[in-house]
């Protein structure tokens, strides 16, 4: 795993220097346009999650902007792409395992009673639920109500 | 094949026995210690330091057994014993476990075996060094004024709301942390850029394999126990609430946060071990490894789904049950990664040439206390039974039989197989041998005990118990002493070899691993000439020693 | 000095040195994305525990600020590469300028943050049990500021030592230390630069844009 060996002459460095300080220019300019484009959608309050997920799409994009031109990690070798692809995907599993958690977790068991995904809250005791079973329907199956 | 006399074993007339210029005396003076660069120096200072810790860690486990002697208090009070098992968790984990193997073999080693002059960053090895000592003294200055009191598992909210001295300890471990990180650092970037011409990424030795999957898992997990740690500072010292109920947060969030990373960080401490085993067992039956692929795959494959596993530690905290499932299956798969060594390492012992050394002996309780020891853990994660016995001494067993009875039986294992190469000198068998059967034998007297202890139902971290566990503990007492005694023995033979002990030569046991390919003890430089790599390490073919020379 | 004199005695020529110390500090970047990743888990659990105190607390943020210390601090990252790139070019003492600019928007940057967190704490938007704001009394409030401080605070500890790392990086250069083929602290140091603009990419919308 090594890098791409380093132009010996100085020309030759200096002609490819020059287009990538252009290069530093366009990300800088593409990164306050994406700033600019964050600002403007958080403006129209979108319903979550879309509003968490447009924002952290357009963050992900400066990163990746930063990440590979300012970082170099367009140019060099995949040694550092692995290190820093597997830092992410652990941020990403720590905190989507974690969320994850607080999102399943028996109601009670979260701090500040937040909402859950889905879970029907308790009914007027832990006990007892919300809403009681259906009655059967009357002409059901046998051995029902009117079996008796 | 033609070799020079440097980059092989050499004909005994010609080698010297006793390298003359070598590493520990090239240099004198203090100075030239504590500003050394040199790996070999520096693994030397993290044996003395570790073995330090492990002496101190061992002391206050002696204490545990006294008080757990009988019933009732016999010789201190529930907030001492607190106190006690706090600090012997915090000094074994944060000041031997995770820190020993690496420091000390890994440093030494892991240049000698392919072919480097140092790591990548020396300077960067010494500082790691110096932060174990910062750390080590912070949490001994937390430790003098009476320490913690909360476990080393630090679970909030008692550990951000109890009067005793946490913070220290607690920046303590942050810095050992650190050190922790810039070691793997070092490896990593050693392994990718270092290796001599010929030591390809499937022509490396095993044990560099290893040490590499525990350098990315020291990389990617410590940091979060750092952050997680000073959260729980702040917490004491300011009551952010970050952790308290009362203020909306989430105890159980901080169980999360930690054992992501010390879950992994059990991982970081079996790695090296299971790395030292993977050289030993080669050398041990004069055969290469069976399925060598597999092996150091299987490393990459333990130190990556080890970070899946860590809600096995809040099975019965108040996690999802969807969470706690998950984690539970990803749990049993880690296990498969750890089969597959052990499968191929009694594969390559399997019709091979054994001489039972002291070392194999380590190797024997190794494998044995590995299998049960993991088998136990499979069963653990098994959420319904966890239920039982999370909390018991049953836990407290697994663990032991994981840390003691395999990382230290694999660390007495490096120590008396490359004892010879470290310091030229042989220590003497016959003692070596004893002190192996009294370690074994004094291990299986102090935790089998606890094993039925816990499944009986008798709680970890209680000072006190109902008299039917009264037998089962005096045992499992008994044992520790053995164990110390064993300890203690091999402290002794060990240190008097270094005066009187036998020159060994450069490859006592005729090891066709890469680092013997030097003079014992190895001169400063490491090797006189670059040796050459044209065979894979551990290549016996040649030999026709053993029935079946070559595994695969 | 040449180059080579650059070249420890345990690295075979400069290319493989310079390649381990790119290396080396991807390794170092990569705890400090897990030490910040702690931190993003807690503000994702409190998120998700509390969101309509989040957004109502993040209300009280002021987004024109966060918005300019946005835009200071990728500008701040484009003087950072044209440093690196004009030491690479031997022109030692341009780029001390750029890192000299570099400096200048990361002090702006503190300067607007300490204008933030004087106005909090005037307001009573504070940490924890220091939180005294009577408009928002939701438990998530707090918490907010919690994960605010924590997440600038810790952000704010990396500026003040991006700034010393480029401070002394920008006093070298413009001695000409790396005027002879040799850049690689520069790489580094700006690598470490441009971490810090990262995290605050994300803090941005996660903070000020909820």
């Amino acid at each position: 795993m090594t890098t791409r060996k380093v132009k010996n002459s100085l020309e030759e460095h200096a002609r490819v220097g020059r287009a990538r300080a252009g290069r530093y220019w366009i990300v800088w300019a593409a990164l306050l346009v994406l700033t600019v484009a964050t600002y403007a959608l958080s403006r129209l309050h979108l319903e979550h999650p879309w509003g968490l997920v447009v924002a952290l799409f357009i963050a992900s994009a400066k990163s990746a902007l930063v990440v590979l031109f300012f970082m170099h990690l367009w140019d060099h070798g995949g040694a550092n792409r692995l290190v820093f692809g597997t830092s992410v995907f652990f941020v990403v599993l720590l905190i989507g395992l974690v969320v994850l958690d607080n999102a399943t977790r028996f109601v009670l068991a979260n701090p500040g009673r937040g909402a859950t995904l889905s879970r029907e809250p308790p009914g007027p005791d832990i006990l007892s639920p919300r809403f009681p079973p259906e009655p059967a329907a009357p002409g059901g199956f046998p051995g029902g109500e009117r079996g008796r | 094949m033609s070799q020079s006399p440097a980059t092989t074993p050499p004909a005994p007339a010609e080698a010297p026995g006793y390298n003359p210029r070598n590493y520990l005396n090239a240099e004198s003076g203090v100075a030239s210690w504590l500003l050394t660069r040199d790996h070999k120096r520096i693994g030397i200072m993290y044996l003395v330091l570790t073995t330090v810790a492990f002496a101190l860690g061992g002391f206050f486990a002696m204490l545990l057994r006294l008080e757990l002697l009988t019933p009732g208090p016999t010789v201190m009070s529930a907030m001492s014993y607190n106190r006690m098992f706090t600090l012997h968790g915090v000094i074994m984990i944060f000041l031997f476990m995770i820190p020993a193997i690496p420091g000390v073999f890994g440093n030494f080693f892991l240049p000698l075996m392919i072919g480097a002059r140092d790591v990548a960053f020396p300077k960067l090895n010494l500082l790691s060094v110096y932060l174990y000592l910062v750390g080590a003294a912070i949490a001994l200055y937390g430790m003098v004024h009476g320490g913690a009191d909360t476990g080393w598992t630090f679970y909030t909210p008692y550990s951000t709301t109890t009067v005793t001295k946490v913070v220290p300890i607690l920046l303590g471990a942050f810095v050992l942390g650190f050190s922790s990180i810039v070691t793997g650092l070092n490896f990593i970037v050693t392994i990718h850029t270092l290796r001599a011409p010929g030591v390809g990424w499937m022509k490396m030795p095993l044990f560099v394999w290893s040490i590499y999957a525990t350098s990315i898992i020291q990389i990617l997990a410590t940091p979060v126990l750092g952050i997680t740690l000073l959260l729980v500072a702040f917490e004491h010292a300011f009551g952010f609430g970050v952790f308290d109920p009362a203020r909306g947060g989430d105890p159980i969030l901080f169980q999360h946060l930690f054992w992501f990373y010390s879950h992994p960080a059990v991982y970081i401490m079996v790695l090296p071990a299971m790395a030292v085993i993977s050289e030993a067992i080669q050398a041990a039956a004069r055969k290469n490894i069976f399925g060598y692929r597999a092996v150091a795959f299987s490393s990459l494959g333990i130190a990556f789904v080890g970070f899946f596993t860590w809600g096995h530690h809040l099975f019965t905290s108040g996690q999802s049950t969807l969470d706690a499932g998950i984690f539970g299956v990803l749990s049993m798969f880690v296990g498969i990664f750890t089969a597959i060594k052990v499968f191929n390492w009694t594969a390559t012992l399997y019709r091979g040439s054994v001489k039972f050394t002291t070392w194999f002996a380590y190797f024997c309780g190794f494998l044995f206390f590995l299998v049960f020891g993991g088998m136990t853990g499979i069963a653990l994660a098994t959420v319904a039974l966890d239920v039982h016995w999370q909390d018991t001494y049953f836990v407290v067993a697994h663990f032991h039989f994981i840390m003691v009875g395999s990382v230290i039986m694999a660390w007495l294992a490096a120590l008396h197989y490359w004892w010879p190469k470290m310091f030229g000198r042989m220590y003497s068998e016959g003692w070596g041998l004893v002190s192996s059967v009294l370690i074994i034998l004094g291990f299986n007297a102090t935790f089998i005990p606890q094993f039925l202890l816990g499944n009986y139902g008798m709680p970890r971290r209680y000072y006190s118990y109902p008299e039917r566990f009264w037998p089962l503990n005096v045992a499992s007492t008994a044992g520790a002493s053995l164990l110390a005694f064993g300890f203690l023995i091999i402290l002794v033979y060990l240190l008097v070899s270094l005066k009187h002990g036998r020159v060994a030569g450069p490859n006592p046991w005729g090891s066709r691993g890469y680092e013997w390919m030097t003079l014992s003890p190895p001169p400063p430089e490491n090797f006189l000439e670059q040796p050459t790599y044209p065979r894979p390490p551990h290549d016996y073919s040649d030999l026709g020693a053993a029935e079946v020379t070559h595994a695969t | 000095m040449r180059p080579e004199a650059y070249v420890a005695h345990h690295f075979p020529n400069l290319q493989q040195q310079e390649h381990a110390a790119r290396l080396g500090m991807w390794l170092f970047l990569a705890t400090e994305l897990l030490l910040f990743g702690g931190l993003f888990t807690v503000y994702s659990v409190y998120r998700f525990l509390f969101p309509e105190t989040f957004v109502a607390a993040s209300g009280l943020l002021d987004v024109k600020l966060g918005t300019l210390n946005t835009v200071v601090l990728i500008t701040s990252s484009l003087t950072a590469a044209l440093g690196h790139h004009l030491a690479q070019h031997g022109r030692g003492r341009a780029a001390a300028l750029a890192l000299a600019a570099t400096l200048v928007l990361a002090l702006g940057f503190l300067v607007v943050k300490a204008f933030e967190w004087t106005h909090d704490f005037h307001e009573g938007l504070l940490p924890g049990r220091y939180y005294s704001y009577r408009e928002l009394t939701t438990p998530g409030a707090p918490m907010f500021f919690v994960v605010y401080f924590l997440l600038t605070g810790l952000h704010g500890l990396h500026v003040i030592l991006g700034m010393c790392v480029l401070g002394v990086l920008m006093v070298l250069a413009w001695r000409g230390s790396y005027d002879h083929g040799y850049s690689t602290p520069i790489e580094l140091g700006v690598m470490y630069w441009h971490l810090v603009d990262l995290i605050w990419i994300f803090l941005y919308p996660l903070l000020y844009l909820i």
